[in-house]
């Protein structure tokens, strides 16, 4: 088992297994100017954004935090901002700057549109420049942090694809990496068996106040959660309920310890397994993982979801045999040995961890060479 | 004939790995062993009835309560939506 795996060391000691300029826009209106500057310069990744304007509050501090955060996921070797006003854009900014990548900026005021492109096709093309001096050089899997997800989850899901990403996740934390789990609600019916796992009182209490929150927030609206988690599809794929998805999902979690709680977007400050209190929709979802920085997501999906993060290679598994005959482009590991021909979990996650670290070392995935991949920052109040 | 893996030994549904039709003999593996014989059609990944469960009474996979029955179920039968309920995230239980 290698512990190391080729990747960017940078200023500030993380270490990228990517080495992207992003572009980033600063509020929905920006969008344009990002997409444009982004199809004009090879090397750059568009982070596009919805709201942001009219946001105030935790709400505005959640999404300005989350652009910084990709901004400063180690992935990103250099950040060019566009924004519509100096104001905020310089907000971002700050919050990038101790990274110690340069962060350039443009904005749409007052100059307007093709201005704005030009300038900021200019600065994105010498960043990239710039950034391809890089290059990559034996780092430690401990610098790893890594997301666990999942999504078009089926009975599948629980049996194969989560089990053998929680068999890497236990090889990633032994090796002294980080491994975030996420999606609140689907720990409803399976809190007690993972707050067990909490390394103190304090942060089990932490993580079941989360999940016991947000459940309150859907009964306090008074709605019915069915057909919405489980989705249609997961419904279709034979999970009945929350508690079932719940069950199999958790599994993506190893068995190693609970060391500490997140908000949403939030680093960790230790190694370890790590949870994070954010919405399960996977955009959402994966959007707070790299805003965390974490530079590789962990993906497992039954009847099959393609989508991935900008900034993170996400790693789509599967261990439904009919998604991956179906949806074959969209999956990057097969899993599904565990149902056909009984094989065990474990020899599948020590596959799948060298698999991580070739990834980590620049084999690129589905999501990445079929460019679908998508962010989206959670809102949490309306816009005033 | 359809497979069906049991997770645990106290659980009373069992996941279909083949698709079942009516009246197939569905061999159990994994925590059981034996068969049961599909009341219904059962798709890949769903979850036939092995141990009778009573209206209101838990319904068991990995060990684990998944919900709860909505009506009697009989082993063989398709454990789904229509007849298991979830017991979380109930706000439409509250509002009534």
């Amino acid at each position: 088992m290698s512990t190391t795996f080729l990747g960017y060391k940078r200023a500030n000691g993380a270490v990228g297994v990517r080495n992207r300029v992003a572009v980033i826009s600063i509020m929905d209106n920006c969008n344009p100017v990002t997409r444009s500057i982004c199809q004009a310069v090879d090397g750059t990744i568009p982070v596009t954004t919805l709201f942001v304007r009219g946001q105030y509050g935790r709400d505005l501090e959640i999404a300005l935090d989350t652009l910084a955060g990709m901004g400063r996921n180690p992935n990103i070797a250099a950040v060019l901002l566009v924004g519509l006003e100096p104001g905020t854009t310089e907000e971002v900014a700050r919050r990038i700057r101790p990274s110690g990548k340069p962060v350039e900026s443009v904005t749409l005021q007052p100059s307007g549109t093709i201005n704005c492109v030009a300038e900021g096709t200019r600065r994105a093309a010498k960043l990239v420049i710039a950034a391809s001096g890089a290059r990559r050089e034996p780092c430690p899997v401990s610098a790893l942090r890594v997301g666990v997800e999942c999504g078009g989850s089926d009975t599948t899901s629980g049996l194969t694809c989560n089990p053998v990403i929680g068999a890497l996740a236990d090889r990633l934390v032994d090796a002294g990496g980080t491994v975030i789990i996420s999606e609140t609600s689907e720990f409803f019916g399976a809190e007690h068996l993972f707050a067990a796992r909490a390394v103190n009182e304090t942060v089990g209490k932490a993580f079941v106040q989360a999940v016991l929150r947000l459940e309150t927030e859907a009964i306090d609206r008074g709605i019915d959660i069915r057909g919405t988690n489980p989705t249609p599809d997961n419904i279709a794929g034979g999970l009945t309920t929350i508690e079932e998805k719940a069950l199999g999902a958790m599994a993506k979690a190893g068995s190693r310890p609970l060391m500490g709680v997140l908000t949403y977007g939030e680093e960790p400050r230790g190694r370890g397994l790590h949870f994070m209190d954010a919405p399960a929709p996977a955009v959402e979802n994966l959007t707070a993982f790299a805003a965390a920085g974490c530079q590789l997501i962990f993906f497992g999906t039954g009847v099959g979801n393609p989508i991935g993060n900008m900034v993170s290679p996400t790693v789509k598994v599967s261990g439904n045999v009919n998604t991956l005959r179906t949806m074959a482009d969209n999956i990057d590991f097969d899993a599904s040995d565990i149902l056909e021909k009984g094989a065990k979990v474990d020899p599948l996650g020590a596959r799948l961890y060298d698999f991580a670290l070739a990834v980590a070392s620049g084999t690129r995935t589905t999501s990445e060479v079929l460019d679908v991949r998508e962010t989206a920052i959670s809102r949490f109040a309306p816009t005033i | 004939m359809p497979r069906a893996i049991v997770l645990n030994r106290a659980d009373n549904v069992a996941t279909l790995l083949d698709t079942g039709q009516a009246g197939d003999r569905c061999t159990l593996q994994g925590e059981a062993a034996g068969e049961v014989v599909l009341a219904h059609p059962v798709p890949f990944g769903h979850k036939v009835c092995i141990k009778p469960a009573r209206a209101g009474g838990d319904i068991v996979k990995y060990g684990q309560v998944i919900g709860k029955a909505a009506r009697d179920l009989a082993v063989g039968d398709h454990a789904h939506v229509h007849n298991v309920e979830s017991a979380r995230g109930r706000g439409d239980r509250v509002k009534a």
